[in-house]
């Protein structure tokens, strides 16, 4: 069934390029080629004429990384061209489902390492079990192959890992008389003491925390010993709604409402603009974020020299327990040019390419590369910050937990003032009949 | 439709026997030659110039709709849409949404939504019909510019510039109300679902409007202005006047945007999808579309095609209840 559509692809690919009256008689190669073999691909000749579209998410791949992607590329393939299409987070499950059964679908498409298997156990990706190794093999970080693997199949490839950190403005620390926090406690306390301090400052935030931003929220759930849904026997069974949970939600609600002036139901996407606005003393966010607010989109120059970051402190005096996320890649199963496509993979995967995530503050996929995170302070703290990460229920259900906006509309309720307990168990209830299926 | 109906409209009209008469007239004249001429030819020849228009709905309606029903008969996730064989189940999925309290919460609060929507749609634009028919000619163009140009703007563009107009941090009404002196410093609009459904009507009323106002507008240029100056001069005041004169000669016009209105504002998605996007809690605010539409999202198309399914089924009723109506009207 597959053999045959990647065939009929296949062959919609050489009419294409006969139709666009190519005398080359090259062109056809790699068309002809994707067809024949889904199991194993060779790599296309060097003059290969082709187009290949990548979908990558967010801000987090920087422009210059992308032209770096493709100038190297270029080396190897000079006649293809790379297009590079950027898609918003938010919503992006919605628009996976819709375009890669179709022939618009991209070669290359980026997915969250939370939702990565959804899209494997449905089939939208190309089998890369037998290129393992030319990947990167053993080399790749654990957690992220096993978000990539569905039923002993390598179908997503690790793109970069990320735990979130605390990024913070050193001068209003100082102002205020506080240190780096070394328990989540003083955390809390710092953040209405950083709120206490600028309250003439209208909207300031002294911990930034806005409702859906359910990734920080994870955070604090798994530092007071709770969780979002535990596997008994093959059953999922919910856990938010378990004492510990509670007692980690209840600190999110009393940050919120207390420490914090985002708005309870919107996102962390635009955090940077407030922090620009300088109504912001601490937020939670991942480790390109310091970047994000010196870099063109932010506020150049601005804050450059007060800018600083840590992991996030546990409870105990350690570190709290972090979120791990991350990015797959697969190459849709609709690609006309599958070998091509994985040849820009290695590129994606090289060590050239993760070095510059490692300096950007993200986790390379690479563990040889994990020692090399040291440059500025958001990389250092990234290392200590993934030193413990958690992850969320490894299901490939786990994706319509996501875009069913369940842990989102909690948050929201819970920074309105909602009673904690009783939503919790709504999540709860909403999230294990996802899971159950 | 629009040019008929006020003509309809004017007969009961004493002032107007002869127009009416003569109306009647045409159309029997009509309507026997139809009969004596289509009665001998019988041929294929009309069917076959409805061919085209009927192609062209299977097409575009008869098949997706189709499909719909048959998806809503399957457990039709993730990876049927990547290509695995879907599984009929019958009426599992309708017994599911059936079954669930929520979904009933959802029609509630569509058809409360739709209502609302209606209402006001119709009030306000008919007070705007009744303002363009007694403005000078500089500010009608005016105003009906304004009009065209809130109705012109696509329902995503208005969604979110409305919604900008209402950001918790950065919008204009906040700010404007802070200024007035109220407590309304970073207040989140969304948040509330009837806060989030004000400004939700705000937005779809806003959009509906010119379309009402503009047809009543058209509807009352065909009021014979001699009638509503005899009554002016009995002394029958302006409520009497649209009471007596206007509301009947239009009432065609009223039914027939009732009607629209209703499957429009029923079926209305962009602008809840969009504020859901921008803020409030997505399961207090879900209407039958979005709610449809999100239970795809989450992987579940069959119980997503249920709910549309069902939504259908509504819009269906409301057609042949307005069809009736307007045809009910038409014998009269």
């Amino acid at each position: 069934m597959n053999t045959k559509k990647l065939a009929a692809a296949g062959l919609a690919g050489v009419l294409l390029l006969a139709a666009c009256g190519s005398d080359d008689d090259d062109g056809d190669v790699s068309a002809g080629d994707s067809g024949s073999d889904s199991a194993e691909l060779e790599a296309p000749p060097e003059d290969t004429e082709a187009t290949l579209r990548v979908w990558l998410n967010g801000p987090d791949t920087p422009d210059e990384m992308i032209d770096l992607a493709k100038s190297e590329f270029a080396e190897q393939y000079p006649n293809v061209t790379v297009e590079v299409e950027r898609q918003e987070w938010d919503g992006l499950v919605n628009r996976l489902d819709t375009v890669l059964p179709t022939e618009d679908s991209p070669d290359i498409f980026e997915v969250g390492n939370t939702q990565a298997q959804s899209y494997e156990a449905a089939g939208a990706m190309v089998d890369l079990t037998a290129h393992r190794e030319e990947l990167g093999g053993d080399d790749l970080v654990d957690s992220l192959v096993e978000a990539g693997t569905y039923d002993d199949t390598f179908y997503g490839v690790p793109y970069y890992g990320g735990a979130r950190i605390v990024v913070y403005r050193k001068d209003l620390f100082e102002k205020a008389g506080l240190e780096i926090p070394t328990t989540l406690q003083e955390f809390v306390e710092a953040g209405k003491a950083l709120k206490a301090d600028n309250a003439d400052v209208p909207n300031f935030s002294g911990i930034y925390f806005p409702g859906r931003n359910w990734q920080a929220t994870l955070s604090f759930i798994w530092d007071a010993g709770g969780d979002i849904a535990v596997n008994a026997d093959g059953e999922w069974v919910g856990e938010l709604s378990s004492d510990e949970s509670v007692a980690g939600l209840e600190t999110v609600q009393d940050i919120m409402q207390n420490a914090n002036a985002a708005p309870a139901d919107s996102d962390d996407a635009e955090d940077y603009l407030d922090f620009c606005n300088g109504e912001v003393g601490m937020l939670m966010g991942p480790g390109w974020k310091m970047g994000q607010i010196t870099g063109e989109d932010g506020c150049p120059g601005k804050y450059d020299d007060v800018l600083g970051a840590f992991a996030l402190p546990g409870s105990d005096g350690g570190v709290a327990p972090s979120f791990l996320g991350g990015s797959n890649l697969g190459i849709s199963s609709k690609s006309e040019n599958p070998a091509l496509a994985l040849e820009f993979l290695k590129v994606l995967t090289s060590e050239t390419y993760q070095t510059e995530f490692a300096e950007i503050g993200l986790i390379p996929v690479r563990k040889s590369l994990l020692g090399e995170v040291q440059g500025d302070e958001a990389a250092q703290a990234q290392a200590t910050a993934a030193e413990v990460t958690r992850f969320v229920p490894s299901s490939e259900n786990w994706a319509d937990v996501e875009g069913g906006n369940i842990l989102q509309d909690m948050g929201t309720a819970i920074a309105g003032g909602a009673d904690v307990q009783d939503e919790a168990a709504r999540a709860d209830e909403s999230i294990v009949g996802i899971l159950n299926g | 439709m629009t040019v008929v109906m006020p003509e309809e409209g004017t007969a009961p009209l004493p002032a107007l026997p002869d127009d009416r008469r003569s109306w009647r007239s045409r159309r029997s004249r009509r309507s026997s030659r139809q009969g004596r001429d289509g009665g001998r030819r019988g041929g294929l020849l009309p069917y076959a110039l409805l061919v085209p228009t009927l192609v062209g709905l299977g097409a575009g309606l008869g098949y997706p709709l189709v499909r719909l029903v048959v998806i809503s008969t399957q457990e039709f996730g993730r990876a049927q849409q990547f290509g695995a064989p879907a599984p009929y189940v019958g009426t599992d999925n309708f017994t599911e949404i059936f079954g669930s309290s929520y979904f009933w919460d959802v029609l509630w609060r569509s058809l409360i939504f739709c209502a609302v929507n209606v209402a006001l749609t119709i009030v306000l634009g008919t007070l705007l019909a009744l303002l363009l028919a007694r403005l000078g000619p500089v500010m009608r163009t005016g105003l009906s510019v304004a009009l065209l140009l809130a109705w012109a703007t696509p329902a995503l563009t208005a969604t979110i510039v409305w919604q900008w107009i209402f950001d918790a941090r950065y919008g204009v009404v906040n700010w404007l109300l802070v200024r007035l002196g109220a407590d309304y410093e970073g207040h989140s609009w969304l948040r509330q679902p009837l806060s989030f459904f004000f400004v939700g009507t705000l937005i779809v009323v806003w959009m509906g409007v010119p379309f009402v106002a503009f047809t009543l507008y058209a509807g009352m240029t065909q009021i014979s202005r001699e009638v509503m100056e005899a009554a002016a001069i009995d002394g029958a005041g302006g409520w009497q006047r649209f009471r007596d004169i206007t509301w009947p000669a239009l009432k065609p016009i009223f039914v027939v945007l009732v009607a629209l209105s209703t499957l429009w504002d029923l079926r209305v998605f962009t602008q809840v999808f969009v504020l859901q996007q921008a803020g409030g809690i997505v399961r207090d605010t879900n209407t039958l579309g979005v709610y449809a539409f999100r239970q795809g999202g989450s992987g579940d198309f069959g119980l997503g095609a249920a709910v549309a399914v069902v939504m259908v089924g509504i819009t269906l009723l409301l057609t042949l209840v307005h069809l009736r109506q307007m045809f009910r009207q038409e014998e009269v």
